[in-house]
């Protein structure tokens, strides 16, 4: 969640403060690259994603509104379209089968963490884990790979009716759980 | 509106939500949500959920140089208007590849499929050639001597990066029954399968990247064995070469 202090970080770094720039990298830089490793499977491609979408922070900070809710998810955000628009630009998509397995990704146990914000993603974490693994793929595909439910359906050579019931039966779960949490 | 009205429009908020719906069904809910403001507040509560996914994923540590870089950006980017300049030339790139889609929609679906496997391979090849000129240029990297008897080559080893490459002459060709497969070799002995590769018919030399899970600093070596096509759990064919880190 965004408290007081980061918010005041953000509104230093909208005036071009360049510490507090580097002090919201440091915070919030692992989670970037964590998420653009995963979307485009490649360590340097995330490093150069993870370098635009902090450019993009540099440049658009004073488009964050903190009334519309917490600055990580936003900054995430940012930093999937970049992915997606890589992975196409890198016409990556037809390479599903890549070094990177996308199930391994799941079985780093996350570090026990304190604060209310890790305890809630660990939450998802877990329960993106406990999604069926047919569900977790669409779901996978969708969200990290920016596919439409007709190319998930092409990719896993599966009728599209029975792409849309594991996303919706998947996306379901999830709000459920996540309510809970 | 009764609820079966509402009803085709709802299934497909989840998909719609992070943006997976095809464009068909696209127009007609967005349609739909601008007069109903409970298929809205339904949305609301998927796109939140989309937005905390994100954030479900486990943290990685990117490399240090990365901070260095983006404070030298930022130096560079006060100074000059470089930086204004790399977002037009990046818009520029996205404005070009949008063309070339365009224009390949004109393509029939076979001859776009083959197009993008091939643009694909090409980019593939391209960025394998791009990363190992990287780690040939970056001071940590290891260069390991490959020396079997049937093949030669390097085994680049970043350990600051994670990666490991292999560059090998006069692989083989293997028949399509068959494939090469990578193993990085733990301390006790057991291998990981860090995946499978062919030699490109097109080259004497053949280059593979691997970026392991775990850090490659808890493996002592890398091995190349020959597989059954789609890989093994664990290697049950002929040795091509071992490597010691
Ligand atoms: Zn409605």
């Amino acid at each position: 969640m965004t408290d007081a202090n980061e918010s005041k970080l953000i509104e230093r770094v909208a005036r071009g403060d360049e510490r507090a720039f580097l002090e919201l990298y440091d915070r919030h830089a692992s989670r970037v690259y964590g998420l653009t490793l995963r979307i485009l499977g490649d360590p340097m491609l995330a490093e150069e994603v993870t370098q635009d979408t902090f450019l993009k922070l540099w440049s658009r900070a004073r488009q964050y509104l903190a009334e519309r809710g917490p600055f990580l998810p936003w900054l995430l955000t940012i930093a999937r379209r970049v992915a997606l628009d890589r992975l196409r630009l890198e016409s990556r998509r037809p390479l599903l089968s890549d070094v990177n397995d996308p199930e391994n990704v799941w079985h780093t146990v996350p570090d026990p963490g304190s604060t209310a914000e890790e305890s809630r993603w660990r939450t998802l974490y877990f329960a993106v884990l406990s999604l069926h693994p047919d569900q977790r793929k669409v779901i996978e595909l969708a969200y990290y790979q920016g596919m439409s439910q007709s190319e998930i359906a092409e990719v896993l050579n599966m009728p599209l009716g029975t792409v849309k019931t594991r996303l919706r039966a998947a996306m379901e779960k999830l709000r459920e759980i996540w309510k809970e949490g | 509106m009764t609820r079966d009205e509402h009803a085709p429009f709802l299934e497909n908020i989840p998909a719609y939500a992070i943006g997976a719906l095809d464009a068909d069904e696209t127009a007609a809910l967005a349609s739909h949500l601008e007069g109903c403001a409970s298929c809205r507040t339904e949305l609301a509560e998927y796109r939140a959920l989309g937005e905390s996914l994100l954030t479900a994923l486990p943290p990685r540590q990117p490399p240090a140089a990365l901070r260095k870089r983006l404070q030298s950006r930022l130096l560079g980017a006060q100074k000059t208007k470089r930086l204004t300049f790399n977002w037009s030339f990046s818009q520029l790139a996205t404005g070009i590849a949008l063309v070339v889609l365009l224009a390949m929609s004109f393509y029939s679906i076979t001859q776009m499929r083959s197009l993008q496997l091939e643009q694909a391979r090409l980019n593939r090849q391209i960025r394998t050639g791009q990363t190992v000129m990287s780690m040939l240029s970056y001071p940590a990297t290891e260069r390991l001597a490959i020396n079997s008897e049937s093949v030669v080559g390097s085994l680049l080893l970043d350990r600051e990066r994670n990666i490991v490459a292999l560059i090998v002459w006069n692989m083989p060709q293997l028949d399509e029954t068959k494939t090469y497969q990578i193993w990085l070799i733990n301390p006790q002995d057991e291998r990981v399968s860090a995946g499978i590769f062919r030699p490109e018919d097109d080259r004497v030399y053949t280059t593979y990247i691997v970026f392991p899970e775990q850090s490659v600093t808890d493996f002592v070596g890398v091995g190349v064995t020959i597989e059954p096509a789609g890989g093994s759990d664990q290697p049950t064919g002929e040795r091509v070469f071992k490597v010691d880190f």
